[in-house]
């Protein structure tokens, strides 16, 4: 840890921060206003495809953000990347449940109208329960090991085996079997359906809470970060 | 239960090719397709408007979830300050 540079660049931070809030405030804007075009079943919930589907690439990218710095724990030790590993795993966590969330609710009301079915075991909804249970481990790991450098290493190798499972369960088995989800049984899965006018939209969300993510993954490095130079005593 | 998702999957796919020449926003009642019971207070309101609520409903989820994680970063940084000020910490660790 000596002689590092800054951990964080807070000036660069903040520049990026400023243009990722101006930046998903205009998508939502966009997401809201631009026509669409009308679809049976689906309505106006079509919109979900810009706030529903990018908390998934979102989680995906906290989830290589994480896998990178566990990468780094390993080869060098270094508690820094240990902070940073958590941190991505848990903001990365928390926009999966705010995937799986919206998706029942997106769900409930268009394909499960007039039932009473909140979740109906779609594969993918039922996969991504599963790797959440998966990093929910990855927590509670931690939480058994005292000495913080032992804690790192364990830690990060149970994480790369998270995130090796990731990619599998989130995209591989789901499109093998009968799914809610465009892409299911070799369906196709977004080009060619998707409006143009919707990616129009849909890309920029994507970098919007990707950002998003980053923002808060920071800002939550920088309080560890702090914690730990006052403390000596890395966050579980 | 007498659901058939995947059915109405294929509806919806079948829409979509028509959609390009529907006008925007003519009302089909999205229901159709689907085994129904009477619908339940929460769904007529969620459904009212073309379903734009259920949009409503999922931004407002995202956003929830932001202000919870906000307030947490919140308390986490109030306990940091805490221990500051209970140990007088100045930074001399050279970090």
């Amino acid at each position: 840890m000596d002689n590092t540079p800054p951990v964080v660049n807070v000036r660069r931070y903040t520049v990026i921060r400023n243009i990722i809030l101006v930046w998903v405030t205009v998508v939502l804007f966009a997401a809201f206003l631009l026509n669409i075009p009308k679809i049976n079943i689906l309505e106006h919930t079509a919109r979900n495809l810009y706030f529903h589907v990018p908390m998934w690439f979102t989680m995906m990218a906290a989830v290589f953000v994480s896998a990178y710095h566990s990468f780094q724990v390993l080869r060098s030790g270094d508690l820094v990347r240990d902070i940073r590993a958590l941190q991505a795993a848990r903001v990365g966590a928390f926009f999966g449940i705010l995937g799986l969330v919206t998706g029942i609710v997106w769900s409930k009301f268009t394909w499960y109208v007039g039932t009473d079915v909140w979740w109906n075991f779609d594969p993918r909804q039922s996969m991504v329960s599963l790797q959440l249970l998966i990093y929910g481990a990855y927590f509670v790991l931690r939480g058994a090991l005292d000495d913080p450098s032992k804690r790192a290493r364990i830690a990060a190798v149970y994480n790369l085996f998270a995130a090796t499972t990731t990619p599998f369960l989130l995209y591989v088995i789901p499109r093998q079997m009968e799914s809610l989800h465009p892409g299911a049984e070799g369906n196709p899965a977004f080009s060619e359906i998707t409006h143009p006018i919707m990616r129009l939209v849909f890309y920029p969300a994507i970098i919007g809470f990707i950002g998003l993510f980053w923002v808060m993954y920071t800002q939550r490095v920088r309080t560890a970060l702090l914690k730990y130079r006052v403390t000596h005593d890395p966050e579980l | 239960m007498a659901l058939s998702p995947f059915i109405a999957q294929e509806v919806a796919q079948e829409a979509q090719d028509q959609a390009t020449q529907a006008t925007a926003y003519d009302s089909v009642w999205a229901g159709d397709a689907v085994p129904t019971q009477a619908l339940s207070g929460m769904e007529q309101v969620m459904l009212s408007n073309d379903k734009l609520y259920v949009v409503l409903a999922v931004v407002l989820i995202i956003w929830i979830g932001i202000v919870i994680l906000l307030l947490r970063n919140d308390n986490r940084l109030k306990s940091v300050e805490r221990t500051m000020e209970e140990r007088g910490t100045s930074f001399d660790d050279g970090l």
